[in-house]
């Protein structure tokens, strides 16, 4: 007797990522479980940059911050280190709390495995303390240097339009020039100013004409009464002045021409920079090296140092086709038909001479059309007709053909007999 | 044109040798003679489709006017041509088209999407161990014939 199965609600499972309605089964079932220890695995790694910074803090310049953020799987919500002048601060703090170590003992129970791996996901009270006064002592050192310029500049890297962008060039103004100087040349600077399309059409002069022309547009916007941009005329402004490139402000302007000019792109083009050439130098390869993604090996938890060569490269499609054949679902139609043939087919090319003849009255797997029952009976039935139109064919060229004669009575037989015998 | 792109079979043997040789992929085997207008049609889709579906699937055409053949145009019950028989590693495939005969398909395919749909519907049905499976045509799109019983 079978239970009628219960109408359970359709849950999404977030390791596996699809809709089912197992109920609490989904968490013991294998395919779950698998993906997720995978799953696991990959926050752990995670985890553990972040233990790194917890022993070693370090400043968080604030150009990297917005790059520095980690998204929680167990509270679903993605820990952005803006405003933190320590790296991973934020998500330190995070790992500590009452309310991510509820989310951890929810997500376990939901989904398995046992709660002792509790302690792997999040950071204990004491190691933040540690890295609180390891990040006193860095902070002291460094304090009066950088607080100032972080706060001004993290408000111009956020934003992007007008209106701030000239409050805070007052400020720049202030900036010591070594961070001018320590900012890479071609690091990607925030656009100060919308983008018009009177920069693209105007191409007398190179680069400068460009922001001439632009700032004509945009002249109710700039402050050009502010003392800097002062000696602008407004309209043929010569090459003295370059503001709107740079997000610090022209207190020095030969430099920032020679840093500009490196980093300008040919005329036409807006806002564009270039990357500079370290980040590609890796010895991890490239697209066109041929190198494996990095996303590839981040699973394995190797470093993405391995270089495939092309015999390496070869050998991995190899390896795939006996893969996919043995992917095969084992209860396809006519599977165990298929493996022996190919065998037989390996030993063929091997030069094993297999007996490849086949019987001339071999028939392929056939249910007929007016018959019910196996095909195994349908074949026999077959057989069956053709032995018997074999037998009428045989029988009839058998016999004599037979000649067709006048009828002879019998007294002209005995006068023909007597009369030849006489 | 299709005889060009596709295999024209003559003798048994041949006809084996592809049936023994496809493996894992559904084979086709259009029953019919080349000059045959309907049949023409029915070639003209299948040497359109071939390039489409040669990743699962191979196509051959039977001449069912030479004499070695005739034990098959037997054995499958093929009395109405073109007639387009489907086989998956050396075993039949029916297909429910909702016609009196669910071992074959009877008469040509009316566009190419049909063909592939129906090939397609037949691996993924013979991949699943099925070895009967629903045509997906509409049945406007399926040519209708009267089934004759032993001449009756």
């Amino acid at each position: 007797m079978k239970k009628p199965s219960k109408k359970r609600e359709i849950e999404y499972c977030k390791v596996c990522r699809l809709h089912h309605d197992h109920g609490s089964r989904h968490k013991y079932f294998p395919r779950h479980k698998d993906l997720l220890s995978t799953f696991l695995d990959r926050f752990r790694t995670k985890i553990a940059d972040v233990r790194f910074f917890l022993k070693n803090p370090s400043v968080l310049r604030p150009q990297e911050q917005s790059q520095n953020r980690v998204w929680c799987v167990f509270c679903d919500e993605d820990i952005v280190e803006l405003g933190s002048s320590f790296a991973c601060s934020k998500a330190i703090n995070h790992f500590a709390s009452s309310d991510h170590l509820k989310n951890i003992k929810q997500f376990l129970s939901k989904n398995g495995p046992a709660m002792d791996c509790i302690d792997d996901f999040r950071i204990s009270e004491a190691g933040v303390a540690k890295w609180e006064k390891k990040c006193q002592s860095l902070g002291n050192e460094d304090a009066s240097s950088f607080k100032g310029s972080c706060g001004q500049l993290s408000g111009t890297s956020n934003d992007i339009h007008n209106n701030l962008a000239f409050k805070t060039m007052d400020k720049i103004e202030n900036v010591p020039a070594q961070l001018i100087n320590s900012h890479h040349s071609s690091d990607v600077l925030p656009l100060q100013y919308n983008t018009n399309k009177y920069q693209i059409s105007h191409s007398e002069l190179p680069g400068v004409a460009h922001y001439g022309s632009y700032l004509n547009m945009d002249s109710s916007h700039l402050p050009l009464h502010t003392d800097p941009p002062s000696n602008l005329p407004g309209n043929g402004f010569g090459k003295h002045v370059i503001p709107s490139r740079s997000k610090d402000y022209p207190s020095n302007q030969d430099q920032e021409r020679k840093q500009i000019k490196g980093s300008y792109s040919s005329p036409g083009e807006v806002g564009m920079t270039s990357i500079s050439s370290s980040h590609s130098n890796d010895a991890c390869g490239n697209v066109h090296s041929g190198a494996p993604p990095p996303w590839l090996d981040a699973n394995d938890g190797n470093s993405s140092n391995v270089q495939l060569n092309q015999s390496d490269m070869s050998s991995s499609f190899q390896a795939k086709i006996p893969g996919k054949t043995r992917k095969l679902n084992p209860n396809r139609v006519g599977a165990a038909w298929a493996e022996k043939r190919k065998i037989e087919i390996e030993m063929e090319k091997r030069g094993q001479t297999m007996n490849s003849k086949v019987d001339a009255d071999w028939l392929p797997n056939f249910g007929r059309v007016w018959q019910s029952g196996t095909r195994k009976e349908s074949r026999k039935e077959f057989e069956k007709e053709k032995r018997k139109l074999v037998k009428t064919e045989s029988i009839s060229t058998e016999s004599e053909p037979v000649k067709i004669q006048p009828y002879i009575s019998k007294r002209a037989r005995r006068e023909t007999g007597e009369n030849g015998s006489g | 044109m299709s005889s060009l792109l596709l295999k024209t079979l003559t003798k048994k043997e041949e006809i084996d040798r592809i049936i023994r040789d496809t493996i894992d992929e559904v084979l086709v085997l259009r029953f019919g003679r080349c000059t045959d207008t309907v049949c023409l049609q029915h070639d003209d889709i299948l040497a359109k489709s071939v390039t489409d579906v040669s990743k699962f699937a191979k196509v051959a055409l039977v001449d069912v006017d030479s004499e070695d053949v005739q034990v098959y145009v037997k054995y499958f019950d093929i009395t109405w041509f073109p007639s387009t028989v489907f086989f998956f590693n050396a075993h039949h495939m029916k297909l429910d088209s909702g016609t009196a005969d669910h071992t074959k398909w009877v008469g040509a395919f009316h566009i190419k999407q049909d063909f592939i749909d129906v090939v397609e519907v037949i691996y993924r049905g013979a991949m699943k161990g099925k070895m009967i499976v629903q045509c997906p045509v509409p049945p406007e799109r399926i040519p209708k014939y009267n089934l004759l019983y032993k001449d009756v």
